[in-house]
Parts: structure tokens; sequence; C-alpha cells
């Protein structure tokens, strides 16, 4: 007890506390801003972190983190083009509600499931750090491998009208992500002898081309065409959800925050995979399933919950074991590294204060969170009112310079324009984007499971099914693409059917 | 006419004289760009030096990620760069892994060594409950079980798996060895969960599960004790007979940047490394701190390349 009261006196110190504020704010706007990712910002802060007393510089780190995790969600839900990897699922209904005309709504809402996400997931880690992160060792490339295909299986869900372009979209997105060099084995693939393709497509670099890119098209084209649209979006009024309307998801809340905090909690998966899990389960339990994709809240509510727990699943990793989970948690284990804290089983002996320090620093920067989110709504919608072809071009400006911003590099802005060309033609042809994005992040992962499992069991493929986590996982993912190919089946044969009978009861007529 | 033609060429000569000029006055004369190669604690201890450096000298000196392909990706960029000295590149051991492996087109020598920094010393752990306390244990209850010793690195040519490939080579292993590549921290985990026999790594991942007991630390691959660790003993004397497998980092520019501009660097650089600020990371992060002059660290870069060249050639890693 002692312990915690110290360490909230340095925690909650002023320093400490206008650091997490200042995190969470930067955090909130290039989360908020389509083309900047909070890995951007968080590389920023890093060296101003350096010159910093511990506190403050954990508050700032983890602030950014947290604050660029919800901001991600206001681009995604305005303007279709998520801030983040992880808030690619929120696009598909939060968009949907916005043209709606239920912009601030899906906001409000967004940012209390995100918040109730990150307490959860911290409250799980505070209470079972070790346990978590003994049952997480279980996980091995093996059962990541099952997790990840069952993963890929949500295609399935999101394929909208036609399962064969899914799985085109999904086939896509693990093919891009082939290029440059294989970290496994040092070999070239699909470089041309290039240096430059070595390199390969960031994951980053995918998801601003394949959101913003076809967006920004869409809207020069609309506009030089002429073609007038409808006011799509005529209220733009700042109505923030009641506790009654949060309360009503209660129970899908907490379901996808556990969800969230157990992905979260196994190395080399993180955010985009739960926002996704986390979004196939909402449509699965939910009364009415057809809803999803125009516009339901329960769309939002899921991923939205499910990638902020994954913010406290991962620290479970980086603290009691040493290991980042995801690019974000990297760079926070080289922030707390400068400022001697090493992360691992000592930690908890050496750093206790430390500790609580970081706890009380999350729950403040979720706090704060709120705040910034729920106040700055009205300021964010605001941006519905700007003219379409004019917001496109603030757009492509900030992509093209958050492409470069990554790594510094002029070969990830050509990327953004050539992806992002292609996502408008895959577009104008009905091949779903989402699945795309999927394969986008599931494919690398997935590879590397798959080879290093086959690896360790010396050529011997049972090793997937040998473990219960793995063999639960791959029999699920076989459920999900079984149950929907027998769907789509019969559905072509009953089309068939009507077709025939209408032909039958059109013939005697004649 | 004759008058236009005076003109232009009065003209240009004053603009030759004017270019000429700013390259007479002190280097350096806007901030200096340091290419950084790599994430995680090789881009930390960059940013950390080139923050100090930056106190040493009248223009800061800006950290640039430029990761991606094995370093390839930043070497090419500082390699196409014009040699003013307002571009180096945070370089290691990779320039030789990387040519050697057939990623990039020149070698070494495209580069003037300004300075070597630090020296990071992989180590290799097991399991503490393996019952292994040496390398000798290990490989005579290897070749004893008649099993394959499953050890995980860092991917096919990269420095660990080369330094892992050599102590396989001394233990005489090598057959009955499976290279189970992992990218950066995952290794220690599967070590943990007892998937690995072993993995050889950078000590800063596998320190804090030595001390809890979990993890226990063989050797390192150094000549000699490092600082971090002066318990864990050396390889040689863990049974892995002669051995002196070290990475170095240090600063590079493009061949050809006046040695005005490499002295004054260096001289930042000698200040930064010598920082108590640099020594106290360098024990948090787990490196050395080895500070060597451009005429040193020259020598020592082409003596490295030969060795890697060497290995990577009878592991049949390198590109013909």
């Amino acid at each position: 007890m002692d312990l915690l009261l110290a360490a909230a006196q340095v925690a909650l110190a002023p320093a400490a506390l206008v650091a997490v504020l200042a995190g969470c704010l930067l955090g909130v706007v290039f989360g908020a801003i389509p083309g900047l990712t909070f890995t951007v910002a968080m590389a920023l802060v890093v060296p101003m972190s350096f010159s910093m007393e511990t506190a403050p510089a954990i508050g700032l780190l983890l602030g950014t983190y947290i604050g660029g995790m919800t901001g991600g969600s206001v681009s995604a839900i305005l303007l279709g083009i998520p801030g983040t990897p992880s808030a690619a699922a929120t696009v598909l209904d939060g968009y949907q509600l916005t043209r709606r005309g239920k912009a601030s709504l899906a906001l409000g809402t967004a940012v209390v499931a995100s918040a109730f996400g990150g307490i959860v997931s911290l409250i799980i880690m505070v209470v079972s750090v070790d346990m978590v992160a003994r049952l997480a060792l279980r996980f091995g490339p093996a059962e990541t491998f099952g997790l990840l295909v069952f993963g890929l299986s949500t295609i399935c869900g999101l394929a909208q009208k036609s399962l064969i372009k899914g799985l085109i979209a999904g086939v896509l997105g693990l093919m891009v992500m082939t290029i440059g060099i294989d970290e496994m084995e040092g070999a070239q693939r699909l470089t041309f002898g290039t240096v430059v393709l070595q390199q390969g497509v960031s994951l980053l670099v995918a998801m601003i081309a394949l959101f913003a890119v076809p967006h920004v098209i869409d809207a020069f084209v609309q506009h030089y065409a002429g073609e007038r649209k409808p006011q799509e979006v005529a209220d733009v009024r700042a109505e923030l959800p009641s506790i009654r309307d949060i309360l009503r998801d209660f129970w899908l809340m907490l379901r996808c925050a556990l969800l969230g905090t157990g992905i979260g909690a196994i190395p080399g998966t993180g955010g985009p995979i739960a926002a996704f899990l986390a979004y196939a389960h909402a449509r699965k339990s939910s009364k009415r399933p057809e809803r999803f994709g125009k516009g339901e809240m329960a769309g939002v509510v899921a991923p939205e919950t499910a990638n902020n727990a994954v913010t406290g699943g991962a620290m479970i990793p980086l603290l009691s074991l040493g290991i980042p989970g995801d690019p974000a948690t990297a760079i926070l284990l080289s922030g707390l590294l400068i400022h001697g804290l090493i992360p691992g089983p000592m930690l908890f002996i050496q750093n206790p204060g430390e500790i609580y320090q970081i706890y009380l620093a999350i729950i403040v920067a979720y706090v704060a969170v709120v705040a910034i989110q729920l106040l700055g709504i009205r300021f964010f919608v605001q941006v519905l009112r700007v003219p379409a072809h004019l917001l496109a071009v603030a757009v492509i400006v900030m992509c093209a310079y958050g492409a470069f911003a990554i790594r510094n590099s002029v070969f990830d802005v050509v990327s953004v324009a050539v992806l992002g060309g292609m996502a408008y033609g895959l577009m104008r042809v009905g091949i779903p984007l989402t699945p795309i994005i999927l394969g986008l992040v599931l494919g690398p992962a997935i590879e590397r499971d798959f080879r290093t499992a086959m690896i360790l069991s010396e050529g011997d493929p049972s090793v997937f099914v040998a473990s219960v986590p793995g063999a639960v996982f791959l029999g699920l993912a076989a459920l999900v693409v079984g149950a929907q190919l027998l769907r789509s089946i019969r559905a072509t044969l009953s089309a068939r059917r009507t077709e025939e009978k209408r032909r039958a009861s059109v013939t005697p007529s004649e | 006419m004759q008058k236009g033609i005076i003109a232009s060429v009065a003209l240009s000569a004053a603009m030759a004289v004017g270019l000429c000029a700013p390259a007479r006055a002190e280097f350096p004369e806007k901030p200096v760009e340091m290419t950084i190669l790599f994430g995680s604690t090789a881009q930390t201890i960059g940013q950390l030096l080139a923050e100090l450096m930056s106190r040493h000298l009248p223009q800061p000196v800006v950290p640039v990620a430029r990761t991606g392909a094995g370093g390839a990706v930043g070497y090419q960029h500082v390699h196409g760069t014009a040699p003013d000295g307002y571009n180096i590149v945070w370089n290691s051991n990779s320039i030789s892994t990387v040519h050697h492996g057939g990623g990039l087109p020149f070698d070494y020598t495209a580069f003037a060594p300004v300075a070597k920094i630090s020296v990071e010393v992989p180590a290799i752990a097991v399991r503490a409950d393996s019952g292994w306390e040496t390398l000798s244990d290990m490989a005579a209850d290897i070749k004893s079980a008649g099993r394959k010793l499953k050890v995980g690195a860092s991917g096919r040519g990269s420095f660990t798996h080369l330094a892992t490939e050599a102590i396989l080579a001394a233990l005489d292993l090598s057959d009955s060895a499976i290279h189970v590549p992992y990218d950066q921290g995952r290794a220690p985990v599967e070590l943990l969960a007892g998937r690995l026999d072993a993995a050889l790594q950078w000590p800063g991942q596998f320190v804090s599960h030595h001390e809890a007991g979990t993890l226990r630390i063989l050797c390192v691959t150094s000549a000699a004790r490092i600082s971090q660790l002066p318990d864990v003993p050396t390889c040689a004397e863990s049974g892995a007979g002669e051995m002196d497998i070290v990475m170095w980092r240090g600063l590079a520019a493009p061949a050809g940047t006046p040695p005005e501009a490499i002295a004054r660097l260096e001289e930042a650089a000698r200040l930064a490394a010598e920082s108590e600020e640099f020594r106290k990371a360098a024990q948090t992060i787990g490196f050395e701190v080895e500070f060597a002059g451009h005429e040193a660290f020259g020598e020592l870069i082409a003596r490295d390349d030969t060795i890697i060249a060497d290995l990577m050639g009878q592991l049949g890693l390198t590109e013909q």
C-alpha cells in the first residue's frame, strides 16, 4: 500500500500528468489524421523522453500509445479511413453510421468502448499478470498459426456479396506482403534485383493506400464529373450517447475486452486481429446480423473495445517477459530501457514502484483520452462540413507525408500511389477492400508461424493439431469456412431453383 | 552581345566564388543526418548518440530511421548522398553480412570510417532446469542422446546466425543442430516455453530471466567477459575453443568525404561516447562502449569483412 501511495505521488505529480495529457493529445491527433499513425507519433516522442524524468517519460509514451489507439477510430468513423490498422474493422459500420448522420453518436460510443476495453484489460493485467504470461507462453508458433488462420477465416464474413471476390481480396493482401526480404531465410522475393524493393511494402503504407486513396479519387471523380451527390451528411450535431445506449452493449463490451486482452497477451498478434475477431463475434452473437455493415452500433463497439483491450494485454508480455508484441510496444520498450527499466521477471521485484506508476499512467491516460475525445467530438464532426473534394486534397497531402514519415522513404510514397490506384480499380470492380487489409495484417505472421512450427517439429505437420488450442482454432476456422461454403452453395442452388420455377411457371402461359 | 557574355562570365564567376565560399567555412554549417538502419536497441543507441554528439557540434545531428532489408536500404541511401560529411550512417558488421549475402552491390569500401563507438556481444542461453552449466555439458548431452539441438537465432545470414554456426562448429555439433530463425525478441520466450534447447541473442533479452533464475546464460562469444555480465564465462572458457565474435557499431560517411569533416565528427563522437550518460545507457541497454578512431576502425572493418566472408562461404550463405 505504501508503495502504491508513493507511486501515486510520483505518477500524479503535475509534470507527469502534463506529460500523459500531452501524449494523449498528440496520440489522438496523429491517430485521427488519416495518413499519420501513432507509431510515427511515438517515434517522434521517444527522443524527447530520453531527457525527461522516469515518470513523465513513461507517461508521455503510454499517453501517446493509448491516445493513438483511440484516435484511430475518429477518421475511421468520420471519413472511412482508419487512422491505424487496428481501426480498420471500425470502418465497416462506423462510416455507415456517419453517412446516416450519426457521426457524433458513433464517435462518443467508440471512445467510451475504447476506455472500457482499456481499463478492463488493465485490471486483468494487474490481477493476473503472471498467470496470463504463463498461459501466453504455451502459445507457440503452431497454436498462434491456428489462431491466425481462424482470424483469416473471418474474411468469409467480410466478403459481403461474393465469397469469391472476398477470397480474391484476401489472397491479394497475402501476396503483397511477400514482397521484399524474407527475414527467416534471407531470400529476396519479388525484388527484381533492386535494393528498394527489398524493404517490402509496409503494412501502414498499404493501409493508407487501400483506404485513403480510393476515397480521394472518388471524391475528385464525383466533383469533376459533376455528379451531385445528395447531401449525405446533413446532420453534424454533436450528440453524445446516453448511458443507456452504452449499457445495452455491456456484455458484448465485456466479452470483447476479454478477447482483446487475451490476443494482446500473445506475442506476434495485435490490435487488428483482435478487432476483426471481435467484429466477427459481435455479428455472430447479434440478433440482427443482417444489419452489420449498414451502420450497426455494435459493429463499432466490438472492435473498439477489443483493440484497446490489446493495449493492456500487450503490456503483459512486455513487462513480464520483455517481449514487445507490436511496433508500438517495441518503441515503448526502448523508452523503458533508456530509463534503466529492463522489462522481464525481475522488473516486478526490483522496480515495483515503477510498475505501479505504469498502471496509474494507463488509468490517467484513459481518463484523459475520454475527456479529450468527448470535448473534441464537436470539433471533429465539423470536418464533415468541408466539401469532399477539398477535404480530399488535405487527405492526400497528409497521406503522402504520413507514408514518408514511417521510415523516411520516398519508395513508400510511390507505393501509396501505386497501391492506391490499384485499390481504386478493385473497388470499381466490386472487390471488397477490407479482406485485403486482413490478408496484409495476417500474411507475414501466418507464414512465419507456419514455417517456425514446421522447423521445430522437423517437418511433421501434425504439430498444428497436437495441442488443444491449435486444434480448437483450426477446427473453428474449418467450421466457419465450411458453413459459409454450404450457405453460398445453397444460395446459388435456391436461386437456380426459383429461376427454374419462374421459367416453369412462365412457360405454360406462353 | 559582348556585354552579355562579359556579364554572364562575371555572374558565373561570382556564383562559383559564392558556391565555394561556404566550403571554406567551418564544418558543419547545417544539420548532419545520421541514418539508422535497424529498429529496437540499434535505434535507441543511435538516437542517444546523435543527441549527445549534437552537444559538441554547432549544428545538431539528426537521427533518421531508414530501416529494412537488413540495412541495405539505409546503406544504399547514404551511398547515394554527396560525400560532404552531412550524411553519415550508424553502421555495423551488417555492411559485410548484407553485401556477402547478395543484398547490396557494393561493400564496405564505399564508405569512409568515422569512428567505432560500441560493441555488442551475443550470448547463448539455455533453460535453468536443463542441467547444462557449460557448452561442453550441452554438447556431451546432445551427442549421447543422439538427438538434434534446436537453437534459436535471428534469420539465416544474420549476425547472430553466423555466431551460432561458429559455436556449433567449435562444438562439433554442426550436423546435429537445427537453426530456428526468430525475429527479434521472440527467441527467449520460445526457450522459456521449452520449444527450443538454446538461443543465441543479445544479452539484454536474457538478463532479466537469467537473474530470475529461469534461464541460464552459458557464455558470451567475445574473447573477454563483458561488463554487464561479469560472472558469465566466455564461450572459450565454456568449452568452445578459441572464439572472439563481437558486433561493432560505429559511424561511417560516403567514401571521399573530406578528412576535416571526418575529424570533426570523430571528435564529437568521442566526446559523446565517453560521456557519463552514454556509459549509463550502455549498462541498461546491454552494450560495451569501445571507442576507436577512424584509422583503427577502418582496419577493423576490413579484417572483419574477410572473416565474415569466409564464414559465410563455409556455410554456403554467400551469393555468387
